[in-house]
């Protein structure tokens, strides 16, 4: 298996950026829960949805998929296997 | 609000190890908020995920107090 191209400085950029935006939406997910009717709230979870979706997309198109089972796009050839994993940045 | 609190348990006259005369705990800022109130001022993401709540008011630093602790029991 070739080794991966050392991710550069966008990568960690890119890794940070999603990690803080999942934490937001994770922080709002609990709170629209017990307050469902909070307009602002819901608008601001919505908004960060959609950046995170973009931001996922723009990490995805230059690094690799996410997600595995038809939730990730896959670029050619298939480097699902390919390092760094998760858990070694 | 200052979140330690402190008590000073009972030293036993025939304890015998050095006493800790002062034991504290923590109390965390969501024990006294019944019902969040929307519209709270929010930390920006990346800060948010620095201190672990996307609320200053629900912010709980940990500060570890081990160190204190062995020179009290010194």
């Amino acid at each position: 298996m070739s080794a991966a191209k050392k991710p550069d400085e966008a990568y960690d950029q890119l890794l940070t950026e999603l990690q803080q935006l999942d934490f937001v939406l994770v922080e709002l997910t609990l709170y629209l829960d017990t307050h469902p009717y909070d307009m602002q709230a819901v608008q601001q979870f919505n908004q960060l949805a959609q950046r995170r979706r973009q931001v996922a997309q723009v990490y995805e198109s230059r690094y690799g998929p996410l997600l595995q089972f038809g939730h990730s796009y896959s670029r050619y050839p298939w480097d699902w296997a390919n390092t760094p994993w998760p858990w070694q940045v | 609000m200052n979140q330690i609190r402190t008590w000073h348990p009972f030293v036993g006259p025939f304890d015998p190890c050095p006493p800790i005369t002062r034991k504290a705990y923590l109390v965390p800022p969501n024990l006294f908020i019944p019902y969040q109130p929307p519209n709270w001022p929010q930390f920006s993401p990346a800060e948010a995920l620095k201190r672990g709540t996307l609320w200053p008011a629900l912010y709980s630093p940990y500060e570890s107090r081990m160190l204190e602790g062995r020179s009290e029991g010194q």
